[in-house]
């Protein structure tokens, strides 16, 4: 993944992606062309989404509702990520937790996101518990599947060598057992993520008054449609930058050693 | 450390060790021969405890070997693979093992230090395994054996993986540690060559299920070339009866 030192045009031709932005220029033309024949009730001129990401940048909109909608996403997919852990430590003390956990991710898997949403908003009513237990459910069986595969395949021969020179139990999980889990971990975090993503700005459409969610639902009522572009944009540059700043630097931290 | 290996049988589906009995004395280097999958490894991993026989008992200084759990503590295993944690620096790989014997993180690191340098590998103990060599690996699967000051040090076929020039290499090495620390050795191999240039006592196992076929004293009295040419032909004859089927 490390970029090489070499240097050249060749080097940083692959550093900006030239084709993906080339790609880019022609649906930017494409979509200019399609809104102009088609009105901008129904797809905004990319100029008027690049207008509206500059209003509500110096209006604060911006990250009043990003703000919002990351705090329910961190909330509902960090507690997920703990019983996750949990769950891996539960598989790794004792065998037959494993199957229980496999079950419970095959049944949770099967059930919709629409389900969720409905049965949080009947629990919890019109409160951010409902955007975070719906990501909460969604994200748990993603990372619960991950961590309990990391923890089945850790070598039993390393294992086996802790047993050799009498590490603890302690001692075996935290130099074998984490270190070994942790890629799955951490690939089952960079999907849990985007699912959380993805599936708390739809809770976000009932019951509250802000969030990602709740704004594009807004606009399409005030039939602000250049606004949903908008909105959608942020979305997808939240997903780039976490994924840039957070889990990249994550994977190299902890596999400086590959 | 005395080693007493007496009448272990060893059977899963099938009968793998027939009432295998030898002695060590203290400081004997001897090596375990005999044909592919005869059950070598498995008497190794009864000896270090990590498998119980089914019969027999194994005895080190007279005190039963004890099953269930924990080896005992004063084994050192080194095995075919290097088995160190690749998350781990050489000199932590060998620092972890410490932590059982109670050692300070300080004593620790001086210890395993210390040993990394024995084994040659000096300048090498910040280096995470992916980054050296499969014999300096091996080295410091040796340097982490030695480290927990073990009685007896049990070695399955560790140079395996190994290049013809690197397994010279490492023979020469294991014998000088031998001599430094007249610790007793338990060496698993294949390689006859191999037995014949490093052992004290050679132990010749027949065909599944393995018994003692021969021992023999390789005090150098014996015509090293003539002792090998005997070996194989035992081995040879040994491979025929496991493929003609006849126990």
């Amino acid at each position: 993944m490390a970029e090489g030192a070499a240097g050249g045009s060749a080097a940083w031709g692959r550093r900006l992606r030239l084709p993906s932005l080339a790609l880019l220029l022609v649906v930017l033309a494409v979509w200019e062309l399609a809104s102009r024949r088609y009105g901008a009730y129904v797809l905004p001129s990319p100029l008027a989404v690049g207008q509206g990401l500059g209003t509500i940048t110096r209006s604060g909109e911006l990250w009043k509702h990003t703000g919002a909608s990351l705090y329910r996403i961190v909330v509902g997919f960090g507690g997920a990520l703990a019983l996750a852990i949990l769950m891996g430590l539960a598989s790794f003390l004792w065998g037959p937790a494993r199957v229980v956990v496999r079950d419970l991710v095959t049944v949770l898997n099967s059930t919709s996101v629409f389900v969720w949403i409905v049965v949080s908003l009947i629990w919890f009513g019109l409160t951010d518990l409902a955007p975070m237990f719906t990501t909460f459910m969604i994200t748990l069986p993603v990372m619960g599947a991950n961590v309990v595969e990391g923890v089945e395949s850790v070598d039993r021969r390393l294992l086996e060598m802790g047993q050799v020179y009498r590490l603890s139990g302690w001692e075996k999980f935290r130099a074998i057992v984490i270190p070994s889990t942790i890629p799955y971990l951490v690939a089952g975090m960079k999907v849990g993520f985007g699912l959380a993503l993805k599936v708390s700005v739809v809770a976000e459409i009932f019951g509250v008054t802000s969030g990602i969610g709740y704004v594009m639902n807004y606009s399409r009522e005030i039939l602000a449609t250049q606004m949903v572009f908008v909105w959608a944009l942020v979305m997808i540059g939240i997903m780039l930058v976490t994924d840039k700043l957070v889990f990249e630097s994550l994977t190299r931290r902890l596999e400086r050693w590959r | 450390m005395k080693l007493e290996v007496d009448g272990i049988s060893k059977r899963y589906v099938i009968p793998v060790l027939e009432r295998v009995s030898f002695q060590a004395a203290e400081g004997e280097f001897v090596c375990l021969l005999g044909p592919n999958g005869c059950g070598k490894t498995t008497l190794l991993r009864i000896i270090g405890g990590l498998e119980a026989p089914t019969l027999g008992e194994v005895r080190l200084d007279g005190r039963p070997v004890q099953y269930g759990g924990m080896s005992d503590f004063h084994v050192g295993v080194v095995f075919q693979e290097d088995r160190l944690l690749p998350w781990m620096t050489l000199e932590d790989n060998v620092a972890l093992v410490l932590k059982a014997l109670g050692h300070g993180a300080g004593p620790r690191r001086d210890t395993a230090r210390r040993y990394l340098r024995f084994v040659g590998l000096q300048g090498f103990e910040r280096y995470y395994p992916n980054r050296v060599s499969g014999g300096m690996r091996q080295r410091a699967a040796i340097a982490r054996a030695l480290a927990i000051e073990p009685g007896l040090l049990l070695m399955d076929e560790p140079f395996g993986a190994l290049d013809a020039q690197n397994r010279r290499i490492m023979q020469a090495e294991v014998k000088r540690i031998w001599a430094d620390t007249g610790k007793t050795i338990v060496f698993v191999t294949h390689s006859i060559e191999e037995a014949v240039a490093i052992g004290t006592t050679l132990i010749m196992m027949s065909a599944r299920p393995a018994r003692v076929r021969e021992l023999i004293r390789n005090d150098g009295s014996r015509d090293p070339h003539a002792l090998a040419d005997h070996l194989s032909q035992v081995i040879m004859e040994e491979v025929l009866r496991q493929q003609g089927g006849q126990p």
